[in-house]
């Protein structure tokens, strides 16, 4: 048997010293850490159906200058943060003085809450599992955290925007850190644009620890172009009582890979995930999620819905895993999934992982095409079949993109959606 | 409940009922692998030349390849080369020709297991071709089979005496290379039941094997072959019981289905291995290959299987639908209990139009098992059409085993159908408050309901084999609710 490919060199040459001496220091020590650290391959069960769209070429391993100029594909209300090839950019970003909320570049911390930070980074993370999160310890330039004191309310949604400007083939380690104190609130709105054409590798690691009885939301957009490979990884840690939601869009990419991990670990903890993904062309998207179950009487609910079109492919894998002590959990999972083409492919591996007996647990899946009975009431009824089918696409993911809470953004994406199935079905 | 306790800790104390071991005198090799075993075991079996040559190259392909690991169970590494890989009765000179000549020892034998062959024969109509350690022995019913002209006999005798239909077929729905285990199987592989059915000919009476491990420390590597030419239809049987061992044995068989245009196969299993002891120790080790190749239009493969035994379970009866409109179902209740470990579940692989398939699978795990459901559905970009229905169950009795469903779902057409779902339950408190309030004891409640939960797997199973299972749970589960 040949040995599985490593990872180059290359890419352990961390650009950016102007962070704080302990997150130097960590990054240091993380970088050691992924010397000849194997790369996911065919073999690799969580990368079984993406390994062979990483392509990481040495030229790729440049970190992308974090110099030019920003703009945001959303142009709502509310609070903006904006980062640039993973730098945060403090003239492009808006956000007022509050009582009990800092949010603060890595750059600027002190060494005391640096030294307090590089304790706690990818701590709510399964770091076997995600094996690429690690690169962007070993790499990120910069950083934000978010520390909500307890009580401390973010009256609107902070929009961060991570732009990467692919002039040149190189890499972006973007990477999010947020505190959220005892019953802190907080609506979080994450997405990814990409200018240029060169191939690039966006490598992302977002982080959330949530006290008791915090409420947060969080959104994820991915609206990068053809050219960008985008890796992210998103932990959760939840204590008692406290909610988490998340609602991520993903369009499809040359690789697209989302690992998302929540773990509940206070009784009484609920998390709702929510996904659309939509692929066309060469496209592929990957989605992989986590729910471990620590603690007694929690409740997840979980619901993906992909669509490939043309020759794509999507992937979803979802595992809930309920310990032995988390007796009274409520976990429910649901993977669905439309084909357009043959041509296109669809993966979906819900699993189910279960040592307490006291529990309520359902996954279902399906895969399929739109249903012909549903399309010939709207045909016979005067709807063009182009218009139809476009109309019962929308309608197939438009049940997760209603429930996103940000107008501003449910709109956008709602837009974004109903040009792209457009497209889809002009030949149809 | 403190009496319940106590009569659950009896209960689940109880011990195997069918360990036991039978004194005879086995002629067995020396343990370790290399070319000279199976170059010697393949004479011993007076095999032709090409089967030698099968041999050896399944075996060099098997020392390149790994043990896998992926599955969700854990056990004591094998050394490969501890194991005889030959063990046969001693009076092999003189094989029996009739019932009256079979050794006494073994007819005995048969009968604590239940199976009174020369009873059972006629009132049955089940023909039964026993396997006793790793040769043939007994094989009842072959004349009205023959008048059928099924073959129904021994993989070694088909070798020698239908060399051109096991050539064809061995080996093409599970190659050499297929897996670590059935490498091995293919290698060594002792002996085994071969069927064939003729065109248009429905198999006039259920085909029944029993198995039985005997010899300590003999690794038990069956090979079955069942071919079902055009029209045909069969249902095979198969049913296990071990002794008591502290050592844990190894099974690896390999079970290989063909079925052409508009015939049907039928498989049924009922497997109680010993599963050791309440320590966990000791047990057998079943790794199995079975996979059937829907290869003919509208031909069927049908699994059904009740598994309570086995210290671990490696498992997934298989179906390749390639024919058009083929269909392949698998029906499963896999209980375990004290130390389990069952990884088990199935694939289904449409590459044919209009394919369908169904899954039902009742898993139930108590005590500190652990029970997986591991499975493959897969929709070839020609799978025009094609359907499939999942549904797998849990059921969780005690709060230290474990239930995990594992299931990938594949799907290149469009056109094709999956659906999926599985959940995960327990006896519950009100279920059982109910059934006492009726005057029903504790014990019976539960082995109702989990009758009543695998009641869509046992449905198909043939009517002996329906009983054998009900009571089989009922023996592996009583005493696992307090």
């Amino acid at each position: 048997m040949k040995p599985a490919p490593t990872l180059s060199t290359a890419f352990l040459h961390p650009a950016g010293q102007s962070l704080p001496e302990p997150l130097l220091a960590l990054r240091k020590q993380r970088g050691t850490a992924l010397v000849d650290m194997p790369l996911p391959t065919r073999k690799t069960e969580n990368w079984k159906y993406s390994s062979k769209y990483l392509k990481l070429t040495d030229d790729m391993a440049i970190s992308l200058p974090a110099e030019g100029k920003t703009g945001s594909s959303l142009a709502v209300p509310g609070y903006k943060v904006a980062f640039l090839n993973g730098v945060m950019m403090p003239e492009a970003c808006e956000y007022p003085d509050l009582d009990g909320i800092s949010i603060q570049s890595f750059s600027d911390l002190s060494d005391e809450d640096a030294s307090d930070l590089a304790d706690r980074l990818d701590s709510t993370l399964d770091n076997k599992a995600v094996q690429m999160a690690r690169l962007n310890s070993a790499r990120f330039e910069d950083g934000l955290l978010i520390r909500l004191k307890p009580d401390a309310v973010l009256d609107q949604p902070l929009f961060i925007v991570h732009e990467v400007t692919a002039e040149a083939s190189g890499s972006a380690f973007p990477r999010i850190f947020v505190d959220a104190g005892r019953h802190s609130q907080i609506t979080l709105v994450e997405e990814y644009i990409s200018s240029g054409s060169a191939p690039v590798m966006v490598n992302t690691v977002t982080e959330f620890n949530v006290a008791e009885g915090a409420n947060i939301t969080s959104i994820r957009l991915n609206m990068e172009g053809e050219n960008v490979q985008h890796i992210g990884s998103t932990g959760v840690v939840q204590q008692r009582s406290s909610r988490f939601e998340s609602h991520t869009v993903g369009f499809g990419g040359p690789l697209r890979r989302h690992d998302l991990q929540v773990r509940l670990e206070g009784e009484g903890a609920e998390c709702k995930l929510n996904g659309v993904v939509v692929t066309q062309g060469k496209q592929h998207y990957d989605n992989h999620t986590t729910i471990e179950h620590v603690a007694a009487h929690c409740n997840s609910e979980e619901t993906y819905r992909n669509i490939a079109a043309d020759q794509s492919h999507a992937v979803f894998n979802g595992r809930i895993h309920i310990h032995q002590d988390a007796q009274k959990s409520n976990a429910d999972m649901n993977n669905k999934n439309l084909l357009l083409s043959n041509g296109a492919e669809i993966d979906t591996k819900p699993e189910l992982e279960i040592y307490a007996d006291d529990v309520k647990c359902a996954h279902g899946a399906t895969i399929g095409q739109l249903d012909e009975t549903s399309l010939f009431y709207l045909v016979s009824r005067g709807i063009g079949r182009r218009e139809a089918n476009v109309l019962l696409t929308m309608a197939f993911i438009n049940e997760l993109v209603e429930q996103i809470p940000v107008e501003a953004v449910r709109e956008t994406v709602q837009g974004r959606l109903n040009h792209f199935f457009e497209q889809t079905f002009q030949e149809a | 409940m403190a009496t319940t306790d106590q009569e659950v800790n009896e209960l689940i104390k109880r011990e195997y009922e069918h360990g036991f071991v039978t004194n005879i005198e086995s002629d067995t090799f020396e343990p370790g692998l290399n070319e000279d075993v199976i170059a010697r075991l393949s004479g011993i079996k007076k095999e032709p030349e090409w089967m030698l040559e099968w041999r050896l190259k399944a075996y060099r392909r098997w020392l390149e390849m790994d043990e896998p690991d992926w599955a969700h169970v854990g056990y004591p590494k094998i050394d490969y080369n501890s194991i005889s890989y030959y063990s046969a009765p001693k009076r092999k000179e003189d094989m029996p020709q009739s019932l009256d000549e079979v050794d006494p020892e073994l007819l005995k034998t048969y009968e604590k297991l239940g199976i009174p062959l020369h009873e059972r024969e006629k009132l049955a109509g089940v023909a039964v071709d026993a396997v006793f350690d790793s040769v043939s022995v007994a094989t009842t019913f072959k004349e009205p089979l023959a008048k059928a002209g099924v073959i129904f006999c021994s993989i070694s005798e088909a070798i020698r005496d239908y060399p051109e239909l096991v050539q064809k077929y061995l080996g093409t729905v599970v190659p050499h290379g297929d897996n670590f285990f059935a490498g091995l199987n293919s290698a060594v592989f002792s002996d085994g039941t071969f069927v064939y059915v003729p065109k248009g000919v429905r198999c006039p009476m259920e085909l029944s094997t029993y198995f039985r491990i005997n010899a300590a420390n003999t690794g038990q590597f069956e090979r079955t072959l069942i071919i079902a030419d055009e029209g045909s239809y069969v249902s095979y049987l198969e049913g296990c019981t071990a002794p008591m061992r502290d050592e844990n044995q190894l099974h690896a068989a390999v079970v290989e289905l063909v079925a052409l245009d508009d015939a049907q196969i039928k498989y049924s299993t009922v497997q109680n291995w010993y599963p050791g002891d309440e320590e966990g120790k000791g047990g057998i080790f079943n790794f199995v290959t079975k996979r059937g190749a829907a290869i003919g239009k509208n031909s069927k493969i049908s699994w059904t299987q009740v598994e309570t035994g086995s210290a671990v379970t490696w498992k997934y009866p298989s179906c390749v639908l390639r024919g058009e409109n083929s269909v392949g179902e698998f029906y499963s209740v896999a209980l375990t209990n004290n130390f389990q470990q069952a990884d088990t579940g199935t694939k289904m692989i449409h590459l044919g139009k209009n394919t369908s398939s169904t899954i039902i699978s009742k898993g139930i795990s108590a005590g500190k098992s652990s029970n997986a459901y591991r499975g493959l559905v897969k929709f070839g970009p020609g799978a025009e059409g094609a359907r499939n229905f999942t549904q797998c169950d849990s059921l969780l009795i005690g709060d230290r085993c474990g239930a995990h469903t594992f299931p990938y779902i594949e799907s290149k057409n469009k056109s094709a159908i999956v659906e999926h779902e599985a959940t995960t339950s327990k006896v519950s408190d009100e279920q059982m408050f109910l059934c006492r309030q009726r005057g029903i004891d504790p014990e019976q409640a539960v082995s109702m309901i989990v009758n009543g939960f695998c009641k869509e797997v046992f449905k198909e199973l043939p009517m002996e084999f329906a009983v054998e299972a009900g009571k089989l749970l009922e023996v592996s589960l009583e005493g696992s609710v307090g």
